[in-house]
């Protein structure tokens, strides 16, 4: 039961969403911006970083949907996602997105957590100032959606296949896409 | 003032509201907030955030401006960010 009565039958930040749409339209920009418009870092890489934060923020509906959208950038791999959620060091992903990962994991801990230690061993993987911001705004603003999420108590489906269809959506359309506040199943229908 | 993390962060400030206000007071040499150089880097991305900063703080709302201010620095003690 969410904490304040929003629309019912939207589940996770949708409920919100719906609830209160002049913060959602900014919420939603920021999340095309640093998740899926054209960068350095690509859609499947910039997705995973946020799946990871909102894994350790302990974010059902988050870590679902982007881990979710995460897979279908990635040619469907469900399991790499996995396991960079439980051990990013021995998946099999580039050394570079292994290290962004450690800062994004510091970010989640406090901003105060990131050495540059951290940032060096991102520099010396070739990672680029403009990838190192983004990871540390990408990780920031996660903790920002996981606590909105889950702040308010709201509902998040505990059925695979509807954050499969999520996400499945999202890595075609990106976050601007007309209806995004419509309720649950509506990726499945469609 | 000490130096960011990112070097390419402080040295590059885009053209634009923020951009000047850090040339200003770098040419005065006066001490900023270093958020400057954050909002002056990507403002694609920084702009909404500022936006969005806009809407809850000041937007339509039952809570008075004061009350959301006090709710934003209480936050920010919490997570012990002086600024």
């Amino acid at each position: 039961m969410p904490h304040i009565k929003l629309p019912e039958g939207f589940p996770g930040i949708r409920g919100p969403m719906a609830f209160s749409p002049t913060t959602t339209k900014p919420l939603r920009e920021l999340a095309e911006v640093l998740l899926h418009a054209p960068n350095t870092l690509s859609p499947g890489e910039r997705e995973l970083i946020a799946t990871y934060v909102s894994s350790l923020n302990d974010c059902h509906y988050c870590q679902s949907c982007h881990g979710s959208t995460a897979a279908h950038h990635l040619g469907g791999n469900f399991e790499l996602v996995d396991n960079v959620k439980q051990d990013f060091e021995s998946a099999t992903v580039s050394d570079k997105l292994k290290a962004l990962l450690v800062i994004a994991g510091k970010v989640q801990k406090s901003g105060k957590a990131v050495t540059s230690e951290d940032v060096e061993r991102a520099r010396r993987q070739g990672a680029t100032d403009r990838e190192i911001h983004d990871t540390v705004l990408i990780a920031a603003a996660f903790c920002m959606y996981n606590r909105y999420v889950d702040g308010l108590a709201t509902w998040a489906p505990r059925d695979f296949e509807v954050y499969r269809a999520i996400g499945a959506k999202t890595a075609k359309e990106g976050y601007l896409r007309p209806g995004g506040e419509e309720p649950i199943g509506q990726e499945i229908r469609s | 003032m000490k130096p960011m993390f990112l070097p390419e962060i402080e040295n590059s400030p885009q053209p634009g509201g923020r951009g000047d206000m850090i040339r200003l007071m770098r040419s005065s040499g006066k001490e900023y907030p270093q958020i400057w150089h954050l909002f002056a880097y990507r403002p694609k991305a920084t702009d909404l955030l500022g936006g969005f900063t806009q809407e809850i703080m000041r937007g339509e709302s039952p809570l008075s401006p004061g009350l959301r201010e006090l709710i934003a620095a209480f936050t920010s003690a919490g997570n012990h960010c002086p600024f």
